[in-house]
Order: C-alpha cells, then sequence, then structure tokens
C-alpha cells in the first residue's frame, strides 16, 4: 500500500450557530459539523469521500484544506527527504493550505477581470510563479479563453478553471467538492484521465460526492461519512465486503424468473426481485461460480448478469442500520451530530 | 509578507474597481460633484447663504469638500459594499481563503486596493478642481492646503471603504451589504445633524445658535465622533478664525482612532469568517 501522506487525529470542528433568547439576544451554540475524524491519505491515491446531504463532507474538506481551524485534533503531514520519511504535526492552517489545492463546489467567477488575471491573483496569494499559469491553463483546455472575462464563461469552464486554481503551486493533495457537477460527459472523461495523470505523479486525491455510482472506477478508496461521522474508509471491496454488499449481481431475464427456492437451491441468496410483463429483474448474491450455466441449463432465458454495485443508500443503510426513510430527506436531523458523539459543553 | 504578491493583488483589486462599470456611473457624478461645486464656489460673484463671500483657494476647496462628502463618500460605499460579499456568494472566497497567504494579508490588499480604486478618480477630481480655482481665480491654493486636502480626503475615504467592508463580511447576501453601507453613509451624512441637536438638548443647549460659544463647542465635540466631523476638523486646520473648542492633537487622535479600529475589526472579522 502507499504511504500515507497527510492523516487526521481526532480531528473535530463544529460550526456556531445562532440561538437566541429573550436574554441572550447573540447566544451562539455549537452546531453540526465534524466530530472527531481519524483519516488517513495515501500517495498517489484517490479517495471518494461520500455521504448524504449534510453529511458534513464540506466541512470536512475545508478543514483540509486549512479554511475551517482544527477545533480538536492534529494534522500530520509525511513527506520524504533524504529517502526517508519525516512526520510534521502542523501547528497552523497556514502549513496545510501550503501542501494542498482545493477546489470548492460550484465557484461561480464573474465580474469583467480576464482568466489570465484571476489565474495570476490566486498565483499571488500562492506564492507561486506566473509562468505557470499559461501551462495550467492549456492543461485545463482554457487556453482559448485566457482574455475572456471570467462573466463570459460557461458552468463547465468556471470547474475548468477552478481546478486551474486548485493545481497552481504543485500541491502534494488536491481536493475536489463534488468536481463532476456541470461538466459535459466528454469533459467529465477527460478530468478523470487528468486525475489519474495527477496520482501518477504522487499527488492525492479526495473527491467528495453523494453518488457512489459517479466515482466508481477512478477512486481508489472509499470514505463513508454521516452526521460529521467517518462510518467507515478503506478499498471500495473491503467496504463493500465489511458492509456485506460485496458478491451481488443484477440478472435480468425473459418469460418466468426462477424461483427463490431454486437461486437457493444453487448456493446463491434472493434478495429482490421485479417482474414485469414478458420480463423480470432480479438482485442474488452468493458465490456466483457456476450458476449462470445452471439457470440456462435450466430453462430460463437470461439478458444479462453483472455485478451490482452498491450505492450511497445502501452503504449508509448497512452502516448505520438504519431504514432508508430516516436515512433519507431527514437533513435537519441528520446534520446534527448523534447525541453519544455531542461534547458535553454544548453552549 | 511577500511585499510583491501583496502589490500584485492590490493592482488587481485596483484595476478591477477603478474601470468597473459602477466607477463609470460615479465619475460623471463626481464630476459634477467635485469640480462642479469648485467651480460655483470660485465663482467671484458667489454669496453663501449669510453673506459670506469665499475669498481664499483654501476656502473654496473646503467649501467643495461637500462634494467629496456627498459624492466621495457614495463612491467609497458603491465601490466596496460587495467587496467581501459576491466573492463569499459565488464560492470564490473559499479559493481565496484556501490559499497560503494569510488572512491578514489578504484582507490589507483588500482594503488597500478598494480605497486606492476609490481614491484615484477622486484625486483626480481634486486636481481639476485646483486648476480650475486657479482659472477663475487667478491664485493657486498654498501647497500645504492641498496636501492637507489630499490626506483629509483619502483619510475619509478610507474610513467609508473600511466600514462597507465590515457591512459586506457580515452580510450574506449582497442587499443586506449594500442596505448595511448606505445605512452608514445616510447616518453620519445626513442624521448625525440629529444626534447633535438631541445630545445639546439634552445638555440645555440652545439649538443651531451659531453664535452661542456652548453650541459651537458641543458641535466641535460631537464631530469627533462622526468621520464627516473629523474631516471638516481637519480640513478647517488651515483656515483662519475658526475656533471649534477642539486641538489639533485631538482631531488626529480620532483620525488615527477612526482608520485603527475599523481596520482591526475587519481583520478580525476577516480572520473568523466561514466562507
Amino acid at each position: 500500500m502507499a504511504e500515507v501522506v497527510l492523516q487526521l487525529v481526532g480531528a473535530s470542528h463544529r460550526h456556531s450557530i445562532s440561538a437566541p433568547t429573550l436574554t441572550k439576544p447573540w447566544k451562539k451554540i455549537l452546531g453540526p459539523g465534524i466530530a472527531k475524524i481519524n483519516l488517513q491519505l495515501h500517495r498517489g491515491k484517490i479517495l471518494g469521500l461520500v455521504g448524504p446531504n449534510g453529511a458534513g463532507k464540506t466541512t470536512l474538506l475545508r478543514m483540509l484544506a486549512g479554511v475551517l481551524p482544527l477545533q480538536k485534533g492534529n494534522a500530520i503531514f509525511t513527506s520524504k527527504q533524504n529517502g526517508q520519511f519525516i512526520e510534521t504535526k502542523f501547528s497552523s492552517s497556514i502549513e496545510l493550505r501550503e501542501i494542498i489545492g482545493h477546489m470548492p463546489e460550484q465557484v461561480r467567477w464573474q465580474g469583467k477581470k480576464s482568466v489570465h488575471d484571476a489565474m495570476i491573483e490566486i498565483a499571488a496569494m500562492r506564492g507561486s510563479s506566473e509562468h505557470r499559469i499559461l501551462g495550467l491553463i492549456k492543461l485545463v483546455g482554457l487556453n482559448t479563453r485566457i482574455d475572456s472575462p471570467l462573466d463570459e464563461l460557461s458552468q463547465g469552464m468556471r470547474q475548468r478553471l477552478t481546478l486551474a486554481t486548485a493545481l497552481l503551486g504543485s500541491p502534494n493533495i488536491l481536493l475536489l467538492d463534488e468536481p463532476f457537477n456541470g461538466l459535459d460527459p466528454v469533459a467529465a472523461q477527460a478530468f478523470s484521465q487528468l486525475l489519474q495523470k495527477l496520482t501518477e505523479k504522487g499527488v492525492s486525491i479526495v473527491i467528495s460526492s453523494h453518488q457512489v455510482s459517479g466515482l466508481a472506477g477512478i477512486i481508489d478508496r472509499i470514505a463513508l461519512l454521516h452526521r460529521g461521522q467517518l462510518l467507515i474508509e478503506g478499498e471500495m471491496k473491503s467496504v463493500e465486503k465489511e458492509l456485506e454488499l460485496s458478491d451481488r449481481f443484477d440478472v435480468t431475464g425473459e418469460s418466468q424468473p426462477p424461483s427463490a427456492q431454486l437461486i437457493e437451491k444453487l448456493g446463491m441468496e434472493l434478495i429482490d426481485c421485479e417482474t414485469n410483463i414478458g420480463n423480470w429483474k432480479m438482485q442474488v448474491k452468493g458465490n456466483p461460480d457456476g450458476v449462470l450455466k445452471n439457470l440456462i441449463d435450466e430453462g430460463f432465458e437470461i439478458e444479462s448478469w453483472k455485478p451490482h454495485a452498491p450505492d450511497l443508500v445502501e452503504m449508509l443503510c448497512s452502516a448505520t442500520g438504519l431504514r432508508v426513510e430516516d436515512v433519507g430527506l431527514e437533513i435537519t436531523s441528520s446534520t446534527f451530530l448523534p447525541l453519544a458523539q455531542r461534547e458535553v459543553e454544548e453552549e | 509578507m511577500n511585499r510583491k504578491s501583496f502589490n500584485k493583488i492590490t493592482s488587481l483589486i485596483v484595476k478591477e474597481k477603478m474601470f468597473s462599470t459602477r466607477m463609470l456611473i460615479m465619475f460623471p457624478i463626481l464630476l459634477l460633484f467635485i469640480p462642479g461645486l469648485t467651480w460655483g464656489f470660485s465663482d467671484p460673484d458667489i454669496v453663501l447663504p449669510g453673506g459670506h463671500l469665499p475669498e481664499t483657494p483654501m476656502e473654496v476647496l473646503f467649501y467643495s469638500s461637500l462634494g467629496i462628502v456627498f459624492g466621495g463618500t457614495m463612491c467609497a460605499v458603491l465601490m466596496s459594499f460587495d467587496g467581501v460579499s459576491k466573492e463569499r456568494a459565488s464560492g470564490v472566497l473559499e479559493v481565496k481563503l484556501a490559499q497560503p497567504m494569510m488572512r491578514l494579508h489578504q484582507t490589507l490588499a483588500l482594503a488597500r486596493g478598494t480605497t486606492i480604486a476609490v481614491v484615484i478618480p477622486i484625486f483626480i477630481m481634486i486636481i481639476i478642481s485646483i486648476f480650475i480655482i486657479r482659472y477663475r481665480m487667478g491664485v493657486w491654493p498654498e501647497i500645504m492646503d492641498i496636501v492637507v486636502h489630499f490626506i483629509a480626503t483619502g483619510l475619509i475615504l478610507t474610513w467609508y471603504t473600511l466600514f462597507t467592508l465590515i457591512a459586506s463580511s457580515k452580510a450574506r447576501e449582497q442587499g443586506t451589504a449594500i442596505a448595511f453601507g448606505i445605512g452608514i453613509w445616510f447616518f453620519f451624512t445626513f442624521l448625525w445633524a440629529l444626534v447633535t441637536s438631541m445630545v445639546a438638548f439634552a445638555s440645555g443647549i440652545a439649538i443651531g445658535q451659531e453664535s452661542d460659544p456652548s453650541w459651537i463647542a458641543l458641535e466641535g465635540t460631537l464631530d469627533l465622533f462622526s468621520p464627516n466631523g473629523v474631516y471638516h476638523h481637519i480640513l478647517e486646520s488651515r483656515l483662519p478664525e475658526i475656533q471649534r473648542g477642539v486641538s489639533g492633537w485631538q482631531v488626529w487622535i480620532m483620525a488615527i482612532a477612526w482608520t485603527i479600529l475599523p481596520l482591526w475589526i475587519l481583520a478580525r472579522r476577516m480572520e473568523d469568517l466561514v466562507p
């Protein structure tokens, strides 16, 4: 496994929220946030940070980016010097910002300022030289728009510009908050390839998303976030296995579907089955060896047989033991930390 | 602080704001308010209410400073009301706060850039005014008069820019930011006389009695607590025969306080800002 480049140890950040009372109109209490997270980022690997709305993905990315301070816990950076790994405990957010490139979600660049000037401004803040700007603008495909005012950029172009700013200063770690929003399929494909190239150069990448399927084939590891807590983190396969979501297959066919008894007899478990007029769709779990051949031999007309990729809802339900209705739309409650994680000094 | 980066950011802010549509709209207004008023006040036949006649170039500059109090400060408010709120709403602020430059330095660059963008056009107006005075009255203002006028104008524009940037950093959307900025402008420009009158009434001093020394002293003291008042106190230091019971050191201390305090509040605010 690749070496750890950055680790968060017991990192917490709770937002302050207004809770005015008659006697204390400016009273603030601790609101949602991130609670005591331990997370490791590996060199040259892509970590998918997934969770529902309000899970704390953006807050965690902002903590990693040094935009929000770590109220508790530490960030430890591992660098290689003279063939030896040296661990540095960061004492300020600025140190984090020096090694990290941050691409926030849906930045709406606007104004009469040109693309080039916008890049120069960020480069000056980063302390990186201006001669890299042209190369980065070309890399993200904005070279024909270099002198265009920001107002004239489409949302996809704005996404590319944000990526270019995140790449300024050759960061060791790249944080991408919902990067595929607003990109057309062609741009998304090119974007994925660019990320692969960056990982080959040793850049560690964190991509946040509320969709697991969108990250399939891109990420090496996955971290599941819910109510400000890290439920599980690891390689995709091991996470699927740990959540008992592995070895599942989607099977479709025509005419009559095989019965649950037959599926069980073949050594698999029937999870779900939908039948329509003339065709059917089912999800089965278990060792697939010989099952497809046996079903065909039994005379069933199989149209497709493919591994089932778990989605976010399945993962969350499996990890939390909650039902879909409980995880789903209750954003207000899900943004607050569970009672077990609340601090004693709540006010 | 990396001075080169700091200057670069400042110059980009100046370029963006000074050539904005907003400044284009403000330009003719400033032209009417500053050189326009100077043209009027330097007319040899002008008689002001009370029968007073501006006799010296500094007096003309003093009277035309009314255009700066109305037009210049309004320009400062309009140029800075979205200095923070716009970038915060669009997400650009998050990109900037994720850079390794200290937030304090980013704030100073923003305050400096915005102030310079407002100050340059208004200084151009003052230079035009000086030429108008020369043309209409046949004499140049004294060098010290010009220097004091430039310093006082630079300060008042800085104060209004800082107030409005604080408002902008507080507001999550631009409507609140502009309401806050214009509210401050309105309060000090129009309502301060009301505050002065109320304090005078509470102190048992006859209101508006220009020949009453206690009214003049009270007005002079209360003016220290208004940016416009301090501005006029600084300008009055170059006018003879004006005694409002306020010493020069008091005026300059308040001028420093009006500069440092809002800058400190803005820096603190930006330090704690969540994008």
